[in-house]
């Protein structure tokens, strides 16, 4: 065995070949995760039995206020789908790349011959792949379960899921970051994560105006949540295109980002 | 060429120098081992030498081209491979199923059962990694680091956690692979690992390369003073012993020499001429062991006489 003269310098991008790398490390990316019970249960599952739960008890309670004579059921379908985003995109992820991180999984293809973008382009296109699987889902419950609901502004709502993919996306490669180890992953992502929807409006709408409203107002999940709830013309009236909401989530996407290539770590952190 | 050449690498994380002026060779086909104790900066070395940390200073090559370099790191990952110390396999697919994701991968890789049986897992094939014992994820680790199959093949402690069979099994297959033609660079903090497979040995104290050598000759082991043990026989004082006593300690007298034969010559003609018994009568020769501690003690005294 010997060492080739010449050595091929090859850019990180070989055409067609890497183009099938990825959707073959998409695949590997999505058993990996439909083979983790719990983890496809608390991503795609939880949202779903929530939404039909809280739709079968009190979905035909109208909520009032500022929404009139909306049922509560519509706006959990909005909620429920800003929840599937977050999950999927953000919560997910990040655990995701913390725990690969720590075991090594993480250097062990950062060793391979497979180019950085391969590898982080599936892990993305898996990520959205599964929130959009969500989606559905929740649509069709929606529909089917509960009667006509969809969104009013299809085109509003794809921009909104889409602003609010990318974001989570980049928050939570950013957060991930800024976790010690895997031991601290699930306190300081969930326990942040599940407090943030609750006083963000996922389980009730929140008075515009009111503490509440301001203090989540700082924070990306409960502009998601208005944002989608508006391109199903919740409060009726609303403006479908949520741009100031967008806005806000693109900015913390943007530092997400920013944390995200200044603090990327392909092995734990030592010491 | 060498596999590998190293020439007076450096490695520092700020003020801290991990790896100071480290300079070796290992050539192909050669099972090459870094012993030294945690922290020593033999992973830091291997890091470097993989491509995947880059150095402070020094020239480094790795297959002949520089493990840095952008341009060609493509190329290397595919002619090497690499177990590291952590146990890095996903736990919800099978032995194939994994197996077969980084087989794709490279260019020419080992055909996956011939990597599922060289690891010794066909029975387990098709369980999930999360079923396998410590000691088979071990192998699965390694099958990983061979599928691709490379001619360089870092193990960074490939059998830390192993039991004594698993750790046998482990020497079975990293020899196997060596007589097929691959190089081998492990790191290992284990003396009887380095005994049992390198050909040669470096041995890395506090960022440095204090002792090189086969695993025999290092530190002088081969041509050192070797010592004679028995008890004194009853009735006999010190001075009535025909050799240079080292030291009586409870009865055991040491005699340390380089001309064992004839020491032993005597002593034993002695002892027939006046019906002594030697009980425990032993030549110990210096282990692997004592010259390691003795390389890394005076190392780290040095250190810090020098204030480092």
């Amino acid at each position: 065995m010997s060492t080739s003269a010449s050595v091929p310098t090859t850019g990180s991008f070989n055409g067609v070949d890497d183009l099938k790398m990825v959707v073959r490390q998409v695949r590997f990316e999505q058993l990996s995760f439909w083979l983790n019970p719990l983890g496809a249960f608390f991503t795609v599952g939880f949202s779903t039995i929530f939404l039909v739960m809280l739709g079968a008890i009190a979905g035909h309670t109208t909520i009032g206020s500022g929404y009139g004579k909306v049922k509560l059921v519509q706006y959990y379908l909005g909620g429920f789908l800003s929840y599937g985003i977050m999950a999927a995109c953000f919560t997910v992820l990040a655990q995701t790349i913390v725990n690969r991180r720590e075991v090594g999984l993480l250097k062990r293809l950062r060793l391979s011959p497979v180019p950085t973008w391969v590898l982080l382009s599936a892990i993305f296109l898996s990520t959205i792949f599964i929130a959009i699987i969500q989606m559905v889902i929740l649509l069709a419950v929606g529909r089917l379960g509960f009667g006509d609901y969809l969104p009013t502004h299809p085109l509003a709502f794809v921009l909104t899921v889409g602003v609010g993919m990318l974001s989570f996306t980049a928050l939570g490669v950013g957060v991930s970051t800024l976790v010690p180890n895997a031991d601290a992953a699930g306190p300081m992502i969930s326990i942040v994560f599940f407090l943030l929807i609750a006083f963000s409006g996922l389980y009730f709408p929140i008075k515009p105006g009111s503490t509440l409203a301001n203090i989540s107002g700082y924070f990306p999940v409960r502009h998601l949540i208005t944002a989608v709830l508006a391109s199903f013309n919740l409060p009726p009236g609303a403006n479908p295109w949520a741009w100031h909401d967008l806005e806000v989530m693109a900015i913390w996407g943007i530092v997400g980002l920013f944390i995200a290539t200044r603090r990327w770590q392909w092995s734990p952190r030592r010491g | 060429m060498p596999a590998v050449s190293v020439r007076h690498l450096a490695k520092s994380y700020g003020e801290v120098a991990a790896v100071r002026d480290v300079s070796f060779e290992v050539e192909q086909g050669e099972i090459f081992a870094l012993l030294g104790p945690n922290g020593a900066g033999k992973t830091t070395t291997v890091e470097i030498l993989e491509g995947f940390r880059d150095r402070s200073g020094g020239e480094v090559e790795t297959l002949g081209v520089d493990p840095a370099r952008r341009a060609t790191q493509r190329w290397l990952r595919t002619r090497i491979g690499v177990v590291l110390q952590e146990l890095a396999v996903e736990p919800y697919y099978t032995v194939r199923q994994v197996l077969k994701r980084n087989a794709g991968y490279y260019p020419t890789p080992r055909p996956v059962d011939e990597v599922i049986e060289m690891i010794g897992l066909k029975e387990k094939a098709d369980d999930r990694v999360k079923k396998l014992s410590g000691g088979q994820q071990r192998r699965l680790d390694v099958g990983l680091g061979v599928v691709g199959n490379p001619e360089l093949l870092f193990l960074d402690e490939p059998t830390t956690g192993l039991d004594p069979s698993g750790r046998r099994d482990s020497w079975d297959l990293i020899r196997r692979l060596a007589s097929a033609g691959t190089t081998v660079l492990l790191t290992t903090h284990y003396m009887d690992e380095v005994e049992a497979l390198a050909d040669r040995v470096a041995v890395l104290s506090n960022g440095e390369i204090v002792a090189s050598g086969t695993p025999t000759s290092i530190g002088g082991r081969d041509s050192g003073a070797v010592t004679i043990r028995f008890m004194m026989p009853e009735g006999v004082i010190e001075s009535d012993v025909p050799a240079a006593v080292t030291s009586v300690d409870d009865g055991l007298v040491q005699v340390v020499t380089d001309d064992e034969l004839r020491v032993l010559h005597t002593l034993t003609g002695w002892a027939l001429d006046h019906d002594h018994v030697l009980m425990g009568l032993a030549v110990v020769r210096v282990t692997l062991e004592d010259i390691y501690l003795k390389l890394t003690r005076d190392a780290l005294n040095s250190d810090e006489v020098h204030g480092r």
